[in-house]
């Protein structure tokens, strides 16, 4: 079966992508203002419970602290999931360029 | 000034409360008893309720860390369990869930903690009610005159009492249902 968490949500999406490098919880969501060009602004119910779900799933870890705040970055593990949800949206894209849906199997 | 007031609907509450804050108020303190203490203040202010289980010593840490970073202020809330109170200046995200994903896990988290005192109410009601009626005097039923209306003065109090549970059952019972009814309107649609 699927993943429970896949396909992303928009939300999820956006952590994984802005994790590649370490941010701790406030960085996150203002590299993600920015990501989206002001459309995705996360509030801090919704970043605390994705990033303790991602954090649970193993797709991000803790990396260290600044004063209180736990920095947190994605595992190679968060990298495959990216690369499926890469492939999947690809494809889809695909379908929008190519106009028709020949089925081809 | 400080005002007195009960909920059982977590919803109801934060709305009451924002009420409030709508007339010039901020919120300073939450006593468990009901005990709301509001401040005159020129700022607009907003509070929204969360819902959390049991937290460790860090995850509260870092839960509140997180909602600090935001711009919302702790008003109250235990570690152990609860409602946790958020308050916050106007302006900007007023919100502090902003996907339906974390919003259905808000109502998630409401549904287990009253279904657990669903329970609890259950187990209660079975214990105090397996091998009697509300009214314990023997032979209550049969008593005349003002025998009968002294007796059952008397024993109503302890019926009170002893009909807890099914009070609990039905507050818990209903607050199920509505958080229920919230999280299958968020769940994947």
């Amino acid at each position: 079966m699927k993943h429970k968490l896949l396909p992303l949500s928009e939300t999820m999406h956006y952590i994984l992508l802005a994790l590649r490098e370490p941010l701790h919880g406030y960085a996150v969501m203002q590299k993600i203002e920015k990501m989206s060009n002001s459309t995705v602004i996360l509030a801090a119910g919704t970043l605390y419970g994705a990033i303790e779900n991602l954090n649970k799933h193993g797709w991000i870890e803790a990396v260290g602290n600044a004063g209180r705040r736990k920095i947190y970055m994605i595992t190679t593990e968060g990298e495959e999931i990216l690369k499926v949800e890469q492939e999947r949206l690809k494809h889809i894209l695909s379908l929008y360029e190519s106009g028709d849906f020949n089925e081809e199997n | 000034m400080k005002k007195i007031n009960m909920f059982f609907d977590i919803e109801k509450e934060e709305k009451w409360l924002n009420e409030q804050l709508e007339k010039g108020y901020r919120c300073k303190n939450i006593s468990g008893f009901g005990v709301y203490t509001f401040q005159e203040s020129n700022e607009r202010y907003v509070v929204r309720l969360d819902y959390q289980d049991y937290l460790t010593k860090k995850k509260f840490q870092e839960y509140k860390a997180i909602y600090e970073d935001f711009g919302w202020a702790h008003i109250a809330g235990w570690r152990s369990g609860g409602i946790q109170y958020w308050q916050k200046q106007k302006g900007g995200q007023s919100e502090i869930f902003s996907d339906r994903q974390s919003k259905g896990n808000y109502y998630k988290r409401l549904m287990s903690y009253s279904f657990w005192f669903l329970m609890l109410g259950l187990f209660l009601y079975y214990l105090m009610y397996k091998d009697s009626g509300l009214y314990l005097t023997e032979g209550l039923w049969d008593m005349e005159g003002t025998l009968f209306w002294k007796a059952l003065i008397f024993e109503t109090p302890f019926v009170l009492l002893r009909s807890f549970p099914i009070f609990m059952v039905i507050l818990f019972g209903t607050s199920f249902y509505k958080a229920y009814r919230k999280y299958s309107m968020y769940k994947d649609s």
